[in-house]
């Protein structure tokens, strides 16, 4: 009893860690320093400690010292309560999804069982899109509450793309549903023992689906008609400063994590390295012992997820550094024209090959 | 009408380059709709420039600090070509006075009317010479058109190199006497040269007019 509890809550430290600690600050950086490379230039370097700037990696810090330091300002005329709540409403489901990611499997380590995951809920997806589908009411709320144009153009922006892609993207998971046959997400990991079994081979046009309804979830460009700056100054956020403004970023970044978590245990094969299995990897570590080798064993299948996590993250940052914004015509055309169309032929040519086999 | 061209473009001789292709057809073709190609073609040429970039960061280029033509200004600074208008500066000659004669053409043409001058008599050996008694220049006015250096007939007034340190708090800083615009003519000696050449001024046999 006594040692599950310190087990639950220093899987719950690691993942608030990472996730706070490290995601979110850094993410800020890659995004500024990514796309300045890209585009050929240099990007955010100049906050130093004693003359040392280590590559801008302190502009995160100079940034959290001035955001806490800023005027919390409401503006005259908006809804205080609500103004208030948009911001948690929005962090809060980025911050909760996590806990039903698996990120490294179980293991028997001294006798003791290690379920490397928050919550092994038997309905890991459903609690997902439940959570992820909260997020619109931040989004909708801060829009409403501002009492600004630009934000209220934002809102019914954010909420009619939300809605539309919420669909979308639950069906273009039900394929890999049906394939595994499960809700759980620590057993659909564990199914991905082999590279040719992992969703990106069983389910290919679901995977592209699941990103493109889930990068439009997260309203990141070429999505990103609710916030679009050429347009509606900064959408549903326009009216929030210091902190909430910070939170809206934060639930961004971390969606983006979430995402790229959801992604590698779906279609990528979870925590599971590719030809080399799990037995190798242990007889390979056979010199520390038995228990020792089977820690061993367990942090390379941790960094072997957040390896596949950063590798995700990348990939959206690059998407969203490439791809110029969609209108709001051909976003709504793609979602149910063409997205939730493929997503039904996907599900019904799986269920085929699964009756004829 | 036919004429032949026998010049290269780089190192390609001209009969050798492809024409580029125009295309006509904006109609999408079917690969192009399917959009996924065509975003990874797109992440292909941005990938590119990332990987290109992050070498050129670690292994520079010979006798650059980096790949990137970015640069740091304060601690770098670009080399500033001749041709370049920086703020007006009055040309001193040898003997400590200003060049100028005070015939106003300057104030006259400014388009600002950054320029006033109030002219002047003073002795130079036997003769008598104008001198400006005072000429002030308003620098926030100024616009760096260089129409004074232009037309000036004595070389007096020339657009000087300098950019920084011209920003003030007061506008009453901003207002320049003509001990503040006065600067050597050794160091404004390019400049001079450079403004004989592009205005056409080298035919004037300007040693005997001082």
């Amino acid at each position: 009893m006594f040692a599950e509890l310190i087990e639950a809550i220093a899987k719950i430290l690691f993942i608030f860690g990472v996730n706070m600690g490290f995601f979110a600050p850094i993410l800020g950086w890659v995004e500024r320093k990514q796309s300045a490379v890209m585009q050929d230039r240099i990007g955010a370097n100049r906050a130093d400690i004693l003359g040392f700037t280590l590559i801008g990696l302190l502009h995160p810090l100079t940034d959290t010292i001035k955001i806490l330091t800023k005027e919390d300002f409401i503006p005259a005329g908006a809804n205080k309560l609500f103004h208030t709540l948009a911001p948690f409403i929005s962090l809060t489901p980025a911050l909760i999804t996590f806990a039903v990611i698996p990120f490294g499997g179980q293991y028997e380590i001294f006798g003791h069982r290690v379920n490397l995951v928050i919550a092994d809920l038997d309905v890991g997806i459903l609690f997902i899109f439940a959570f992820a589908s909260l997020a619109t009411y931040g989004s909708v709320l801060a829009g409403w509450s501002s009492n600004n144009n630009w934000s209220f153009l934002g809102g019914l922006r954010a909420a009619a793309q939300m809605l539309s892609y919420e669909v979308a993207m639950g069906l273009s998971i039900i394929g890999i549903i049906m394939v595994y046959g499960s809700l759980k997400l620590t057993e659909i990991g564990a199914m991905q023992v082999d590279l040719f079994k992992w969703g990106i081979f069983l389910q290919p046009v679901g995977f592209i689906l699941f990103l493109t309804c889930a990068i439009a979830e997260n309203k990141r460009v070429p999505f990103d008609i609710p916030e679009a700056e050429t347009e509606i100054v900064a959408g549903y956020f326009t009216e929030y400063s210091s902190m909430k403004f910070i939170m809206f970023w934060m639930a961004e970044f971390l969606e983006v994590v979430t995402i790229s978590g959801i992604v590698t245990t779906l279609f990528l094969g979870a925590w599971h390295l590719p030809f080399v299995s799990g037995e190798k990897l242990l007889s390979l570590f056979g010199f520390a012992g038995p228990n020792l080798s089977i820690v061993l064993l367990m942090l390379t299948n941790i960094a072997t997820f957040f390896a596949k996590v950063i590798f995700f993250i990348w990939l959206q940052m690059t998407i969203r550094w490439t791809l110029p914004r969609f209108r709001y015509d051909q976003i709504m055309k793609l979602g149910w024209k063409i997205i939730l169309p493929l997503a039904l032929i996907n599900i019904f040519i799986t269920g085929l090959v699964m009756l004829l086999k | 009408m036919s004429y032949e061209l026998n010049y290269t473009v780089g190192s390609i001789p001209l009969d050798k380059l492809k024409p580029k292709k125009v295309r006509k057809n904006i109609e999408l073709t079917l690969w192009e709709r399917l959009y996924i190609p065509e975003i990874a073609r797109g992440m292909i040429v941005t990938t590119r420039h990332f990987i290109v970039n992050m070498v050129g960061f670690i292994f520079p280029p010979e006798g650059k600090k980096r790949k990137i033509f970015t640069v740091y200004y304060p601690e770098e600074k670009l080399t500033i070509h001749v041709a370049y208008r920086g703020r007006p500066v009055l040309v001193q000659r040898e003997d400590g006075k200003e060049k100028c004669i005070a015939c106003g053409l300057c104030e006259r043409i400014c388009p600002a009317f950054a320029i006033s001058i109030i002219g002047g008599e003073r002795q130079r050996g036997n003769d008598m010479e104008r001198y400006p008694v005072s000429y002030t220049l308003d620098m926030s006015r100024c616009v760096y058109c260089g129409l004074c250096e232009e037309v000036c007939p004595y070389e007096a007034i020339v657009m000087s190199n300098e950019y920084e340190g011209l920003a003030e708090y007061d506008r009453e800083n901003m207002i320049y006497p003509k001990e503040k615009l006065l600067v050597p003519v050794a160091k404004l000696q390019k400049r001079i040269e450079y403004v004989r050449k592009i205005y056409g001024k080298s035919n004037y046999d300007l040693r005997n007019m001082i």
